[in-house]
C-alpha cells in the first residue's frame, strides 16, 4: 500500500514476531489527523503485536512506519514517540510511583519543558487523579488506573496516542467513563489508534480495520463494517 | 552488650554501602553483577595507591575512586549490557559473565600485585580533616579511637560509618528528588512499562550501572580499615556479603539495603563477640534463613525474579 500523504502515521506490509514464530503478516494500516481508528480483533490475533511493532517496542521484520511523514522504522521507541506518538499499554503505570510522579514521567519520559504545569493541565481532565496525587498507583482500582494510564500517556502532549484494549478489566460503567474521556480528547483534535474487543468503541470510530490471524481482514467506516455480514456476525452476534 | 551492639550498627552502615551499589543494579537492570565485590577491591587498590603514590589521606580516594568507577561504570555498561539484555535469558547469562569478569579483574590485579596482605594504618584515614579542625579550631591532631557511649572504636569506623549515611542520603536524593532518579524508579517498578512510556531505559540503565560501580568502589576504599586488610582475592568474599546484604533489606530496593546492612552488621558483631569461631558461617546462614522465612526480603512486596 501506498504510504496517504496526508496521514499522520502509516503503516505499510508490516511482518512482525517473536523469536521463530511470525505474528503479523503484511499488515497495513494508517490513521490521519485528528481521527479516531479502531483495530478490532479476538485474543491472539495480533494486535498487541501490531501496536508493539508501531512504537518500537518490537523490531519490524519487513515494512515500513512512517510518522508525519517521516521514515521511523528503524528508529527506537524513544525516539518515535519524542515525534508525537504515544503509547498506552495493558500494564498502564507504575505501580510504585505515586500518581504525580506516573504523570510527571510520561512527560519528562520525552522531554517535555513543563511537566509540573502539565500535570495541573491533566488533572483538570481527571479530577479523581488530582484529590490521590501522592497516594501510589496501586493504591488505584482498575478503572483509575486506566484513566492515569491515559494521563500519563497524554502528558507529553502527543499527536497520537497508540492504546492497548482500553477496557481490559473493567466494569461495564468504567469502559462507558473511558469512551466518553476519549471522545473528550477527540473533541480537542487528538488523533486515536485504540485495539479492542469491545464493540462500544466503534460509537467513537472513525474508521475500522479488523485484524484476524495477524492480517488485516478488513478495513473501512463503522458503516462499511456494520453493512457486511461476516463482520456483522462476528462481532455483533446477529444473523 | 553495648559494644557489639554499636559496633554493629556502625559495621552495619558500612555493609550498607558494600550493598546498595549491586542492589541498585540489580533493581534497575534485573542483572546479577557478581564483580561487585571486585570493584571494591578496586577500590581498596584506590585508597592505597593515593596514600603510597601521592601520600594523601585516603578520604581524597572516595571522590576519586567514585568518579573514575563511574566512568568504567558507563564504558562496561555500553559495551556489555546491550547485548547481554538482547540474548533470550539475559539474568543467567549476567551471571557466568559478570562471573567471568570477576575472575578477570582478580588475575589481573594478582599479577600485578601478587597475592600479599595490604593494609594502611588507621591513623591515615581522615588526617586531612583533623590537621583542618587543629588550624581552625586549634588543639591536637588525636588519631586515637573515638568513644560512643562509653566504649571505644576505632575512628576509621565511625568515619566508614558517617560516608555510609552520606552516600544513602545522596542515593535517597538522587533517586527521590531528582529527575533521572523518578525515571530510574519507574524502570525499577516496570522495565517493560517504562520501555512503552518511551524512558531511555539504556540511559537510565547505564546511570545507574555506573554509579552502583562507584558506590562499590567507594566502599573498597575503607576495606583495609574494616578488615584490616585486603588481597586481589578479597572481591569473592565482598560479594558474598553484599548479596546477603541486599537479599536480606529487599532485592531490587536499594533502600532496603540500608536495613539489610544494619542488621547483617550487628548479628556479625554479636557473633564476633560471643561465637567468633562461627563468625565466617553467619553469611550463609543468614542467606539460607531469608531466602526460607521470607523469600522477598525483610522490606520485599514482590517475589524476586531472579
Amino acid at each position: 500500500m501506498p504510504p496517504d500523504a496526508s496521514a499522520l502515521l502509516t503503516a505499510s506490509g508490516i511482518d512482525a514476531g517473536y523469536g521463530t514464530m511470525q505474528v503479523l503478516w503484511g499488515v497495513d494500516l494508517d490513521v490521519r489527523p485528528g481521527e479516531t481508528v479502531l483495530l478490532l480483533g479476538a485474543n491472539g490475533a495480533g494486535k498487541t503485536t501490531f501496536l508493539k511493532s508501531l512504537v518500537g517496542l518490537i523490531e519490524v521484520r519487513q515494512g515500513a512506519i512512517t510518522l508525519a511523514g517521516r521514515d521511523v522504522t528503524r528508529l527506537t521507541s524513544s525516539a518515535r514517540m519524542r515525534l508525537g506518538m504515544t503509547y498506552m499499554s495493558e500494564l498502564a503505570v507504575f505501580p510504585d510511583l505515586s500518581i504525580e510522579e506516573n504523570i510527571r514521567v510520561g512527560a519528562q519520559a520525552l522531554g517535555h519543558a513543563n511537566p509540573d504545569a502539565r500535570a495541573d493541565e491533566l488533572y483538570g481532565l481527571f479530577p479523581v487523579l488530582r484529590e490521590k496525587r501522592r497516594a501510589p498507583a496501586s493504591s488505584l482500582s482498575g478503572g483509575q488506573r486506566k484513566m492515569l494510564g491515559i494521563a500519563k500517556a497524554l502528558a507529553a502532549e502527543p499527536k497520537l496516542l497508540v492504546m492497548d484494549e482500553p477496557s481490559a478489566g473493567l466494569s461495564p460503567l468504567f469502559v462507558k467513563e473511558v469512551i466518553r474521556i476519549l471522545s473528550d480528547l477527540q473533541g480537542r483534535g487528538l488523533a486515536l489508534l485504540i485495539a479492542e474487543q469491545n464493540i462500544g468503541f466503534l460509537d467513537i470510530a472513525t474508521r475500522v480495520f479488523v485484524l484476524e490471524g495477524g492480517r488485516i481482514r478488513f478495513s473501512g467506516t463503522v458503516a462499511e463494517m456494520t453493512d457486511n455480514d461476516a463482520l456483522r456476525r462476528a462481532y455483533f452476534g446477529l444473523k | 552488650m553495648l559494644y557489639p551492639l554499636i559496633a554493629g550498627i556502625l559495621f552495619g552502615l558500612y555493609f550498607s554501602l558494600v550493598g546498595i551499589g549491586l542492589n541498585l543494579v540489580f533493581g534497575v537492570m534485573r542483572i546479577v553483577n557478581l564483580a561487585h565485590g571486585d570493584f571494591l577491591m578496586l577500590g581498596a587498590f584506590v585508597a592505597f595507591g593515593v596514600v603510597s603514590l601521592a601520600a594523601l589521606d585516603p578520604l581524597f580516594a572516595v571522590p576519586l575512586a567514585f568518579v573514575v568507577f563511574l566512568v568504567v561504570g558507563l564504558v562496561l555498561y555500553r559495551l556489555l549490557v546491550p547485548r547481554l539484555q538482547r540474548a533470550k535469558d539475559p539474568e543467567m547469562l549476567s551471571i557466568i559473565l559478570f562471573f567471568g569478569l570477576s575472575q578477570v579483574i582478580e588475575a589481573v590485579m594478582t599479577i600485578g600485585f601478587g597475592t600479599s596482605e595490604r593494609s594502611l594504618p588507621s591513623r591515615e584515614l581522615g588526617r586531612s580533616l583533623a590537621a583542618l579542625r587543629v588550624r581552625l579550631f586549634g588543639g591536637t591532631v588525636d588519631s586515637g579511637p573515638v568513644e560512643i557511649l562509653g566504649q571505644s572504636f576505632p575512628a576509621p569506623w565511625l568515619a566508614a560509618a558517617i560516608t555510609s549515611l552520606i552516600a544513602i542520603a545522596l542515593v535517597y536524593l538522587y533517586l527521590y528528588r531528582s529527575r533521572l532518579g523518578t525515571l530510574t524508579r519507574a524502570v525499577m517498578s516496570r522495565r517493560d512499562e517504562a520501555l512503552a512510556t518511551g524512558i531511555d531505559v539504556h540511559r537510565v540503565s547505564a546511570a545507574a550501572f555506573g554509579i552502583g560501580l562507584g558506590l562499590a568502589a567507594i566502599s573498597g576504599v575503607f576495606a583495609p580499615f574494616m578488615f584490616g586488610s585486603f588481597t586481589p582475592a578479597f572481591g569473592v568474599d565482598a560479594t558474598v556479603t553484599s548479596f546477603v546484604v541486599v537479599v536480606l533489606g529487599s532485592l531490587g530496593n536499594p533502600l532496603g539495603t540500608a536495613l539489610g546492612g544494619v542488621i547483617y552488621g550487628v548479628s556479625y558483631m554479636f557473633v564476633q563477640t560471643y561465637l567468633s569461631s562461627w563468625a565466617d558461617l553467619l553469611p550463609y546462614v543468614l542467606l539460607i534463613a531469608i531466602l526460607l522465612l521470607r523469600p522477598s526480603g525483610l522490606l520485599g512486596r514482590r517475589v524476586r525474579v531472579a
